[in-house]
């Protein structure tokens, strides 16, 4: 049977293979990358599912599923010119198991839209490109609406994580497979809430720090219970994102992080946890 | 509906770098084929990002317009302009 190895969050800033690339290995994104990649590869995984928001690329407003699973053989990306250029990769995937994903999950009553043609945006393409390098570990979208409200409450986002995980633990195949919600906690971007002269801001550091204790001390229930709409648009325009951290969460027993470290600048956190 | 059209030709400067080049080069032509009102077709033309906002235009699309350096915005210009909206004073 497939089984969980571990399951991690990180950020998906657009400019940080760039950064990284040109400020190279000492610089804080790397060092940070770096830390959750040792937890990433120590897993061995042969597999990976993101819950992952898109930004209005794979999904646009003629179609905007609240939840939705890529199912296909492979898919692009980042098909959305991530600041300071990056490489479109082919990024395979495992379509027989991303439909059981979605029978499983339409069984367990979460409405999951299929998506077969589709590419993605850099908030899959720059986790990956920290994670797994050579692009060629397959990779299972499950997108969450995140964006644009009306958003998926907390709590739907976190069973829906349990449904992923019971769909993975439930595939014939030995595979072991490592879940990465990627997001920020608190980013404003383009929206009335950046900081002059920039793309972006951090409307809520407060917010990052009181997420990052509910982490830290695994208190999966108080964060889903403070994780509402209407905190998670004051941390700003992409503050639902914390929305797929919570549905990783949802696919592991033991939520005590072996790694969490918060970064205040850009509103995220960095974070491993254990297989089941 | 045309606030999707908004929406949409904003995305369109990301996909399509023919009509990325021509909203650089004469924007009234690039957006002549689009269903807008003339409301907001003056409220695009003019740059006027935080009418555009009022009108409930997507915040990530509407940052192509500075990421790309059209209509002559640049990003302090865009912070002032959006800090002009209601929806922003309201704090959304």
């Amino acid at each position: 049977m497939a089984q969980i190895v571990g399951a991690f969050c990180v950020p998906h800033t657009p400019f940080f293979p760039w950064r990284v690339e040109t400020e190279g290995p000492t610089c804080q994104t790397a060092q940070l990358f770096a830390e959750v990649k040792k937890h990433f590869d120590a897993a061995r995984p042969d597999l990976v599912v993101v819950f992952d928001t898109d930004h209005l690329n794979t999904f646009f407003f003629d179609n905007l599923p609240i939840f939705a699973v890529g199912v296909a053989d492979g898919f692009k990306g980042p098909t959305d010119e991530p600041r300071g250029g990056m490489k479109v990769y082919d990024i395979p995937s495992h379509a027989a198991l991303a439909t059981h994903i979605r029978r499983q999950g339409v069984d367990a009553g979460f409405d999951i839209s299929l998506v077969q043609e589709f590419s993605v945006d850099h908030s899959v393409a720059v986790p990956l490109y920290f994670l797994t390098p050579d692009f060629r570990t397959p990779v299972i979208p499950v997108f969450i609406s995140g964006h644009v409200p009306p958003l998926p409450k907390a709590r739907r986002c976190f069973e829906l994580g349990r449904a992923v995980r019971n769909a993975i633990e439930s595939w014939p195949e030995p595979l072991r497979v490592a879940v990465i919600g990627t997001g920020s906690i608190s980013l404003e971007v383009w929206g009335p809430k950046i900081k002059r002269g920039t793309s972006d801001g951090v409307p809520a550091p407060d917010w990052v720090t009181e997420v990052c204790g509910y982490l830290q001390n695994s208190q999966i229930d108080r964060l889903i219970a403070e994780a509402t709409e209407e905190r998670m648009q004051a941390a700003g325009s992409a503050g639902g994102e914390l929305l797929n951290i919570i549905a990783m969460l949802g696919t592991i027993d033991n939520t005590v992080p072996a790694y969490l470290a918060p970064e205040m600048a850009h509103g995220h956190a960095y974070g491993a946890w254990r297989g089941n | 509906m045309s606030v999707y059209a908004l929406n949409y030709l904003f995305r369109e400067t990301l996909r399509d770098h023919a009509f990325r080049a021509q909203m650089k080069s004469d924007p009234a032509a690039a957006i002549a084929k689009y269903d807008l009102t003339d409301e907001e077709r003056a409220a695009l033309l003019s740059a006027d990002i935080g009418k555009l906002y009022d009108m409930g235009v997507n915040a990530f699309l509407m940052g192509y317009l500075c990421r790309f350096e059209l209509l002559g915005l640049t990003p302090d210009l865009y912070y002032d302009r959006i800090h002009t909206s209601k929806r922003a004073a309201a704090g959304k």
